[in-house]
């Protein structure tokens, strides 16, 4: 190209700009928060700096290299999802630093374009969504306003702007959602999906303490279960997870060997609990279930401890169809590597607790229910509840038994563990999620990340193992009670009311997660179940889908061709009226007023009517007589040329 | 559309000139897309596959939704053009060398506002918008390098409204002739005054009294506009002289000897300009022609320099 590049307006400008920002905002929402202030930062002083002129290349490069290893320094140097939207940021920063011809201009929308999907990687939630559909919308502007100054037209004001950018979207929608229901999916991935770099908060297999307040604190949904016939009670609501049986003296971990056993035997009892989960996407394998699930449905394995784990990383929601059934007995025997693992202890950890243990043990003789209860009793009667925790010491177990006092689930479920293991009883740390809340929209229930609960299962003989809540023997309404039981005495009709609107928004967000998130190859061949039609084959879907998108095609190329219609109502029937008369060749010249065009029509076939009807028509539009624009316009629409014969 | 291009490009239509005013039907407008949209293209489709791989819902639904409104803005870009129509062209002549301001009207029925037309015919490039059911005047700057008729090819109007991803672009191939005049001598000798009558003195035709007056006609110069009676009349007046009485020259094609026709010609278009300007009365004789003149004033001017543009070319 050897024309000089077209430099920018302002006005577009303008719009490139905030288009790349509101491109940036959804990626920054799902980074590391020093990164995205970080990048934050650099977008808003290159901008400013490239306001003045040109920054130096050196500069430019210095900022690209200083992101490159700040990314590396935060992220670490292993390739996930999270590193290459890091990267996508911080370009879209420093690019904004170049902007002055058009060109620019529109290479750096392009990347503005993609920021959204790389976000979606991320994250599908409604803040994403919103700003991604913001984004979109922000540089669709921006192009149209490129494309004008290409044109050199003058700028339109903002509604006009909008008004061009919305009819395309919307006109390009019938087409976006046939091909988004009916083009084929693909059932299994051509390839995989890159995983994060870091971590978000969850269930894992491990837990240290203080490191589940991240997850204390947040109440997103962790996922939504509809249950089909009967639904367990609050003390029955323990959605079992991974169970962690090693332990360091500070740490509890997942034991690797359970994976590889088949599952312990179980007699369940007469009771069955039938339900579907939606489990929102954690990056992990974990899943929940209630306790005990009788079988592991596909995708998933049930391990020897009755933990379930997916056989892929749940990085998209998922669901699940699960059935679970109190144990009456689980696992009636242990096997000697079992038992020693269950009560095995690190040397020299927790000192006074060991011997705390020893002590009951002899106090108590064979009676292992009675430990259980005595240690239960000592919990009730001292122990309070709080999130408010220090930093766990050397022996953090000694320290919150014998000093603090106070903990949340975390402590009090691994405190007990180590006291029944040095009382000689096997005992393991069960995590998970306890409680929930129901939402009488929609009849589901809704476990968020703060539900997140940890318990202990110790070991008796003829009832195998057996769960044990200390926590709830501490502060019951912290697992059972709904926030309604707790607001019931009269909390105040205002938190109501925003719990009423929380959870309308947890119903619209259910069922977009039902219309569309989880929309995938399995469901789309079941679309026309409904109707009655079995599953559809690939072909079939073709077909369908060309016809659709044919049909949206013509409809988008219909209704663009009828133009800007005409706003006003009595303008467009008298057009109408107009174009009958055009089909007998009697058209109206561009130049032609009305009475005068009547009056031809009317010498070359008698046409009274007409004549009354373009008098009342001078009248309303340009006298501005509208009283009776109702029944003039009635009369326009019903009136037809005379089917006389014509001259 | 420079270079190989062009030889596909000459089979599309028009492929000859046509009579005005031509309408821009369908099958006229040729739509492609711009780099950028290229570049948005491969963006798209990057987006798709991996939205369709990793069956992420909303990253399909959004890079969907914004391909069809790719597409939307492709029919919308030959909606621009489709319905226009070019009423009419017409540029005063110039002098070769001076750029031709070819003038366009353009027109349509339609409600629909097309801004950002662009007009290109080799290398003079115009725009303009189009209001709904409006007329609208563009100008094109054709650079001249020779007198006669102007050979004038192709017009292109083309337009990459709404979102600059996809050009559409139309010809006109009007047929209707533009004259170039001949490029004037810079620096000659002053008019022949042989053979002419030299009894009068060269009157001022400022000072002459008033004939009558007449309304303005485009192409009237700027000096001899009425301004006060024009201010009183709400209209714009030109005064006419009395035919001012100056000495009648003889512009004589084979008075110039030994030069060649082309510098003949410039001398001649010169010395045409010369007597004009200074309101004498003229005759311009050219060989195999009748004289032209003696006469004086505009239409006489464009006679005798149309007369020299059209005379044949070695």
């Amino acid at each position: 190209m050897t024309e000089p590049p077209l430099l920018l307006d302002r006005h577009a400008r303008h719009w490139t700009l905030a288009s790349a920002a509101l491109a940036l905002l959804p990626l920054l929402l799902q980074l590391p928060a020093a990164l995205s202030a970080t990048i934050a930062a650099v977008a808003l002083g290159t901008a400013v700096l490239a306001w003045r002129g040109r920054l130096p290349v050196l500069v430019r490069v210095l900022l690209v290299v200083a992101m490159l290893a700040l990314i590396i320094v935060l992220m670490g140097t292993r390739p996930g999802r999270d590193t290459g939207c890091a990267l996508l940021a911080a370009m879209l920063a420093i690019k904004s630093s170049e902007l002055h011809s058009v060109r620019d201009a529109r290479s750096l929308l392009g990347f503005a374009l993609f920021a959204p999907f790389a976000a979606f990687l991320l994250d599908q939630g409604p803040v994403t969504t919103v700003l991604a559909v913001l984004a979109t919308l922000c540089a669709l502007l921006a192009l149209q306003r490129l494309a004008q100054q290409e044109g050199q037209a003058t700028p339109q004001p903002l509604p006009a702007q909008l008004r061009g950018v919305l009819r395309l979207v919307l006109l390009g929608l019938p087409l976006a959602l046939a091909t988004f229901w009916l083009f084929p999916r693909l059932a299994e991935p051509l390839w995989g999906l890159p995983e994060r770099a870091l971590a978000r908060p969850g269930l894992s297999d491990s837990m240290e303490p203080g490191a589940w307040l991240d997850m204390m604190a947040d109440d997103s949904p962790a996922f939504r279960v509809q249950f089909q016939g009967p639904v367990p009670e609050a003390a029955q609501r323990y959605w079992r997870g991974p169970v962690l049986t090693r332990f360091d003296g500070r740490r509890w971990e997942r034991s690797p060997f359970e994976d590889t056993r088949t599952p312990v035997d179980v007699q369940p009892g007469a009771q069955r609990w039938q339900y579907v989960m939606d489990v929102e996407p954690t990056e992990r394998r974990e899943l929940v279930a209630l306790d005990l699930p009788t079988a592991a449905p596909d995708g998933t394995r049930l391990a020897n401890d009755y933990t379930l784990r997916s056989d892929r990383p749940l990085a998209a929601l998922s669901r699940w169809t699960l059935q679970s059934a109190p144990p009456r007995v689980f696992a009636s025997t242990l096997s000697p590597w079992q038992r020693r693992q269950a009560l095995d202890l690190p040397e020299g950890s927790n000192p006074r607790t060991v011997a705390l243990g020893r002590q009951w043990r002899r106090d108590a003789g064979g009676d292992d229910a009675a430990l259980v209860q005595r240690s239960l009793d000592w919990v009730r009667a001292e122990f309070a509840y709080t999130l408010d925790t220090p930093l766990a010491g050397r022996h953090p177990v000694d320290e919150f038994l014998f000093e603090q006092k106070a903990g949340f689930c975390e402590h009090f479920s691994s405190a007990f563990v180590v006291l029944m293991r040095s009382a000689g009883v096997p005992a393991r740390v069960v995590t998970g999620y306890a409680g929930g809340i129901r939402n009488p929209l929609g009849d589901y229930w809704v476990v968020r990340q703060m539900d997140a609960h940890a318990w202990a299962e110790v070991w008796l003989a003829g009832r195998g193992w057996v769960r044990v809540d200390p926590t709830a023997a501490v502060a019951p309404e912290r697992i059972y009670d709904t926030l309604e039981d707790r607001l019931g005495a009269g909390a105040g009709a205002n938190l109501l009311d925003w719990r009423q609107a929380g959870l309308t928004l947890d119903f619209v967000r259910r069922g977009w997660n039902a219309l569309v998130l989880s929309f995938d190859a399995k469901r789309q061949r079941e679309l026309l179940r409904p109707l009655g039609v079995g599953e559809l084959g690939a072909g079939q879907l073709v077909a369908a889908f060309v016809a659709l998108a044919g049909l949206a095609l013509g409809a988008m190329v219909w209704l663009l061709a009828r133009g800007e219609r005409e706003r006003d109502p009595l303008l467009r029937a008298w057009h109408r009226l107009g174009r009958r008369y055009r089909r007998l060749g009697l058209a109206r010249e561009p130049s032609e007023p009305a009475l005068q065009w009547a009056q031809r029509v009317h010498a070359r076939r008698p046409d009274p009517a007409l004549l009354a009807l373009s008098e009342r028509f001078v009248l309303a539009r340009y006298a501005g007589t509208r009283t009776h624009l109702a029944s003039l316009l009635g009369d326009l629409r019903r009136h037809r040329p005379p089917s006389g014969a014509s001259s | 559309m420079a270079g190989s291009g062009q030889r596909i490009w000459a089979l599309a239509r028009p492929r000859r000139p046509h009579a005005l005013p031509q309408r821009l039907d369908r099958r006229r407008i040729y739509v492609l897309p711009t780099r950028f949209g290229l570049f948005v293209c491969t963006v798209l489709l990057a987006m798709l596959l991996g939205a369709l791989n990793y069956n992420n819902n909303p990253a399909l639904l959004l890079a969907l939704l914004l391909a069809a409104a790719a597409v939307a803005s492709t029919v919308a870009a030959h909606l621009q053009l489709a319905g226009l129509t070019l009423e009419a062209i017409s540029a005063e002549p110039v002098p070769a060398g001076q750029p031709l301001r070819l003038r366009l009207t353009l027109s349509q029925r339609h409600h629909r506002h097309r801004p950002g037309l662009q007009l290109d015919h080799a290398d003079s490039h115009g725009s303009t918008t189009l209001p709904a059911q409006g007329q609208v005047d563009a100008e094109l700057a054709l650079p001249t390098t020779r007198r006669g008729w102007l050979d004038l090819q192709r017009v292109r109007v083309s337009t990459t409204q709404p979102l600059g991803l996809v050009r559409a672009w139309a010809w006109f191939w009007p047929d209707q002739p533009l004259l170039v005049y001949p490029h004037p001598e810079a620096q000659g000798p002053a008019l022949p005054e042989h053979g002419s009558d030299p009894l009068h003195s060269r009157p001022d035709p400022a000072g002459e009294e008033l004939q009558q007056l007449r309304p303005y006609r485009r192409g009237d110069p700027r000096r001899s506009i009425a301004w006060k009676h024009s201010a009183r009349r709400d209209t714009l007046l030109v005064r006419e002289y009395e035919k001012p009485a100056g000495v009648e020259v003889l512009l004589d094609w084979r008075q110039l000897h030994g030069l060649d026709s082309e510098a003949r010609i410039s001398r001649l278009a010169r010395w045409v300009d010369l007597a004009e300007r200074q309101g004498r009365r003229y005759t311009l004789r050219l060989p195999g022609q009748p004289a032209l003149g003696p006469a004086q004033g505009i239409a006489h001017h464009h006679l005798c320099l149309r007369a020299l543009a059209l005379m044949p070319h070695d």
